[in-house]
């Protein structure tokens, strides 16, 4: 079991796709089935890799690799650290929770799931791929399943619904559509996000290639490429090529996580998506964007992260705000999710660019802890929107005598996506704070304003779809009554509020994970006087000197840890 | 000069492939004279039958490594020759058989369809081991006189008949190119065979030859600035010969294309990069760009074409072995990506009467084998993981970087985004936009056959290409001495030291 569960994780979500296939779609309950088991295999054998990943010993483990081609130098070589470890097994609980969440859908039931399992494996391919092409291969193969998923079971912005031309037919999309604030078809949002995360993925793919080239070693192999990371300084361009070749991974990879400005695709993409497709979407397929940031840039790049990184920490203010301030403003209540996930992922962004251990694996915790939350949300958006049709924000209200067990989860949300204490978020926020302190008291101030926009965006939304008076028209909605629909959100708050009360197992596998990460950054000698000569002076100090790097980190661990105790009950 | 021509039976046996295919096809001629009320399918089944027995002994040869060369070096049997043969033949196998209910269309001439297929196969097989310039020239006009009759074959329709006409004046005029191109050549060298030309002076006579030659072969891939018949042409064929015109010659020119630029003109490669880049661009460029216009799903396919030929340039211009290995994995990549969409349009337009992007919506839901099978192609084309497609393009771009040529590659990946644009367009009619009418679309045994092919081999060869990859690798070691990605790549600081 123990060293194949890489294998179990990654393709129980193909075999189930593969059955799918030859099942009937009339045989509703079987599709069903077959999906929910495929999903628990894959949830059961990603808890038992974050139980049993080995933290002291760190590093990557559970390694799988088959040669897939001599000539190109291409293995599928998986594995995963504690910084993957996490990810994994938040992609298959929300998987989970999403076959769980879309259990109504009633049109082409089997080709739903299918596109769900299909981006739910490709994103936990890319969590742990340990080679540059297959990282590349799953990252693009998770981008196509969204365009079918938003376009065949989504839905149209209100806007675009009441939008009607003189003869009182529905207008098309036009150019138009581009400024035109919330008011597109679900075409234009799957079209949209799917060219946006293409376009920026070819960039990263130049950057992979050319990290294939310059590196002269043909092969497409992280840990390989890593090692000798050296050899990419070639003297003719010295470290620019290095600088070009970060720029290209780092925009190309955060157009998916979103930076801004590179975000304007995922908001509408989640507000045309199904509640499913919302949650996996907002929940890991952005953290593909940090996550190969890390893996790829930070790990074959060391020294032109410490030197760039501070890019991220600019930009991420406008994140922060910007997605705040339109989530506070927008009407439709799966675009305030939308703004305010990609606000949110503008703290995973300080977090990385404080480059130091507590900050960093704030930023991991973050992404887990954040995908809980905002899967939450999303389910009951998507739940709100099943019921009553609508997510028009100002026509909603008092739905909360009508569905007390979803205006209940819903508090829960709300809390753990302000970053309560108790929940998981507050952990991951108050690290990101206290990490990024000394090197950018600006952005931190500002990550703090963020957390006061979230509490007043999320309240608005609460209470204008929850309390107030109802209006007549809703006065059919359902709670959700049956296992099958309390099942995900009573997963997800378990989760998150599992580990905010016991932090110290996810914490800690974090820990093996980041803690070489930030040695390798921090430590290695400043890249513009590297001259032959001092080669090797400098590795032989990186490799002597490793334990006092491990030192000055643990210093790093126990203020992390004495935060982190300090909120243990 | 003369030629004195010494055939053992043992050179004979190259030629063994051809030798059954020419039987087969006189067969199949006299077959349909002798018994006229034969059911035409039955003649399908019977060039089906040939086909495969010249694809076995293709096989046969490849396995073996039976190779060789004949008639002076005019003709060789190398192992690139012998992978376009099959690339040809498998293509022409399954032309036939979405061809098997497309013929009950012609009023007339129904046996004769099945002979000018089959010749014409064998004028691309003769192509694929044209060693010198006369040979191109004979083959290349020999496989072209089929399709001239071939692409006008719906004689009722108006399109079919500009079709015809169109690919026939433009084809004769890149005839003249050529043989003008050839006498130039020939007079500059004194030369015919490509292997002998290697140590030519870059005089003007020579410089204009050979970019004649290019032309008359752009012609025959559709590269652009040469590509002006493609779409209408396309448009008006009957759609198994559009599918056939959209790969089985694009490869024969390919084989041609390799031998001339990577043998006869290696020396002259800082000159013709440039040359090759800027087709290329084009070619990518002015493709995708035109196909999002598009309103009819062939003229989209022909469209695309073009711009996969800038793909498979990018390979060429490239210049290396890996290069060549590259074309040879995509050209079989786009093989069953093209004819899968083929003759998915072959089955609805049988159904529906139409080829309008319009009209495939819903299909989705009218037939979910058909729009599955249309989206996989589709995104093969487009380069999408884990289908072949993707693998081609990764496999040519991975060739070109290591040759540093940056701008070729931006290019290509900018227009990967643009070309995703007008294929996902077919996608959102097929599965997003609801039924007009939404009857099934059936379809029939053998186009279900095509289509299973296509599938499985876009399948396949995305998620475990290795085997296909050892297969092309082995099949160019003739380019082995070209100029190796070594020799491009500055010498690395050498680690901890």
């Amino acid at each position: 079991m123990s060293d194949y569960v890489l294998l179990y994780i990654l393709f129980a979500p193909f075999v189930g796709v593969t059955a799918l296939i030859f099942i009937s779609n009339r045989q509703l309950m079987f599709v069903r089935g077959v999906a929910a088991v495929s999903a628990g295999i894959c949830l059961l054998a990603s808890l038992y890799l974050f139980f049993n990943y080995d933290t002291a010993r760190g590093g990557f483990q559970f390694v799988q690799r088959f040669e897939w081609s001599r000539q190109l130098g291409i293995s599928l070589y998986l594995g995963v650290d504690g910084i993957g470890t996490p990810l994994v097994l938040a992609s298959s609980i929300l998987l989970f929770a999403g076959i769980f969440v879309s259990w109504h859908i009633k049109d082409r039931t089997k080709e739903f799931y299918i596109w769900l399992l299909i981006l739910a494996a490709a994103t936990i391919g890319v969590f742990m791929s340990l080679d540059l092409f297959f990282l590349y291969f799953f990252y693009e193969m998770s981008v196509i399943p969204m365009y079918l998923l938003l376009g065949m079971w989504g839905s149209h912005t209100k806007k675009y619904n009441e939008m009607t031309d003189p003869e009182g037919l529905k207008q098309r999309d036009s150019v138009g559509f581009i400024l035109n604030f919330a008011s597109n078809s679900k075409e234009y949002a799957a079209m949209k996000l799917v060219l946006f995360l293409s376009a920026f993925a070819v960039v990263a793919l130049m950057g992979i290639l050319l990290i294939y080239k310059y590196s002269g070693l043909n092969t497409f192999d992280i840990l390989v490429l890593r090692e000798q990371a050296k050899l990419m300084n070639i003297p003719a361009l010295g470290t620019t090529l290095d600088r070009i070749i970060w720029v290209l991974i780092f925009f190309g990879f955060a157009s998916i996580a979103p930076l801004w400005p590179l975000h304007s695709w995922s908001p509408v993409g989640h507000a045309a998506a199904p509640a499913a497709t919302s949650m996996l979407h907002a929940g890991v397929l952005m953290k593909l964007g940090h996550f190969s940031i890390i893996r790829v840039a930070f790990e074959i790049l060391p020294e032109t992260t410490r030197e760039l990184m501070p890019i991220a920490a600019v930009l991420c203010m406008f994140s922060i705000i910007y997605g705040g301030f339109v989530a506070f403003y927008a009407k439709d209540t799966k675009y305030v999710i939308g703004y305010s996930s990609s606000s949110h992922m503008g703290y995973v962004f300080l977090g990385m660019a404080a480059l130091n251990y507590i900050g960093l694996s704030g930023a991991v915790i973050y992404m887990f802890a954040h995908a809980m939350a905002t899967g939450m949300l999303f389910a009951m958006a998507g739940w709100v929107y099943d019921q009553t049709h609508t997510r028009d924000i100002p026509s909603l209200g008092g739905l909360s005598n009508r569905m007390p067990f979803i205006a209940g989860c819903f508090v829960v949300a709300c809390m753990a996506s302000i970053g309560m204490p108790g929940t998981v978020n507050f952990i991951a926020e108050i690290m990101i704070i206290v990490g990024s302190w000394e090197k950018y008291p600006v952005q931190v101030i500002v990550a703090v304003i963020g957390i006061v926009i979230t509490l007043a965006y999320l309240f608005r939304m609460m209470r204008g779809v929850f309390y107030g008076t109802m209006d007549q028209k809703y006065s059919h909605s359902h709670d959700a009554v049956a296992v099958a629909d309390r099942l995900p959100l009573l997963v997800m708050i378990a989760v998150s509020i599992g580990f905010g009360l016991f932090p110290m197992r996810l914490y800690n596998v974090v820990r093996s994970g980041v803690e070489p990460l930030v040695a390798r950054i921090t430590h290695v000698a400043p890249i513009a006087s590297q001259e032959r000569e001092t080669l090797d002076a400098k590795r032989e100090a990186r490799t002597g000197t490793s334990k006092s790097d491990l030192g000055s980190s643990d210093s790093d661990l126990s203020r992390a840890t004495h935060h982190v105790s300090r909120r243990e009950p | 000069m003369t030629f004195s021509l010494t055939l053992s039976p043992s050179d004979l046996l190259l030629l063994l492939p051809e030798m059954i295919l020419t039987f087969w096809i006189c067969l199949i001629l006299v077959v349909d004279f002798a018994f006229p009320r034969l059911p035409k399918e039955q003649l399908a089944y019977l060039s089906i039958g040939g086909l495969t027995i010249t694809l076995g002994c293709l096989a046969w040869f490849d396995a073996a490594g039976i190779t060789g060369t004949l008639f002076a070096d005019m003709f060789v049997v190398d192992r690139m020759a012998l992978f376009f043969k099959m690339l040809i033949v498998l293509a022409t196998i399954l032309v036939i058989v979405a061809s098997v209910e497309f013929v009950h269309r012609f009023t007339f001439f129904r046996g004769e369809y099945y002979f000018l297929v089959a010749m014409s196969a064998l004028g691309m097989m003769f192509m694929a081991s044209a060693n010198d310039l006369l040979s191109v020239f004979v083959t290349l006009e020999f496989s072209t006189f089929g399709f001239y009759v071939l692409v006008a074959y719906l004689r009722g329709e108006a399109a079919s008949n500009e079709a015809g006409l169109k690919f026939f004046i433009l084809g004769v005029f890149a005839a003249g190119l050529l043989a003008y191109g050839i006498s130039l050549v020939y007079g500059e060298t004194g030369k015919l065979v490509f292997s002998d030309m290697t140590s030519a002076q870059a005089t003007p006579g020579l410089i204009i030859g050979y970019l004649l030659i290019f032309a008359a072969l752009g012609f025959k891939i559709g590269a652009v600035p040469f590509h002006s018949w493609i779409p209408d042409t396309y448009h008006g064929s009957p759609t198994p010969i559009t599918a056939f015109l959209s790969i089985a010659p694009k490869g024969a020119a390919f084989a041609i294309l390799l031998r001339m630029f990577n043998v006869a003109l290696a020396g002259f490669k800082p000159t013709w990069v440039l040359l090759l880049v800027a087709v290329s661009i084009l070619s990518m460029t002015y493709g995708n760009i035109v196909a999002i216009a598009q309103k009819n799903i062939k003229r989209l396919l022909a469209y695309s074409g073009i711009a996969q030929i800038g793909n498979v340039l990018i390979g060429l211009a490239a210049g290396t072995k890996m290069g060549s290995d590259a074309i040879l994995f995509y050209l079989l990549t786009y093989l069953f990506a093209n004819l899968g969409a083929f003759s998915i349009v072959i089955a609805v337009s049988q159904a529906i009467g139409s080829d309008e992007i319009e009209d495939y919506s819903g299909l989705g839901r009218r037939s979910p084998f058909l729009a599955f099978a249309m989206l996989i192609f589709l995104l093969s084309l487009a380069g999408v993981p884990p289908l072949a497609g993707f693998i081609g393009k990764i496999y040519i771009f991975v060739a070109a970087i290591k040759e540093g040529l940056y701008t070729l590659i931006t290019v290509g990946l900018i227009n990967i985004v643009i070309s995703m644009y007008y294929y996902l367009i077919v996608v959102k009619k097929m599965y997003i936009i609801e039924p007009h009418d939404p009857s099934p679309v059936s379809i029939s045994g053998p186009m279900k056959a095509v289509v299973y092919v296509g599938l499985v081999g876009t399948l396949a060869i995305g998620i475990y290409p290795q085997p296909v990859i050892d297969w092309v690798v082995a099949a160019t070691l003739m380019f082995s001495n070209l100029a190796g990605p070594a020799a491009s790549i500055p010498p690395p600081v050498p680690f901890g030291g």
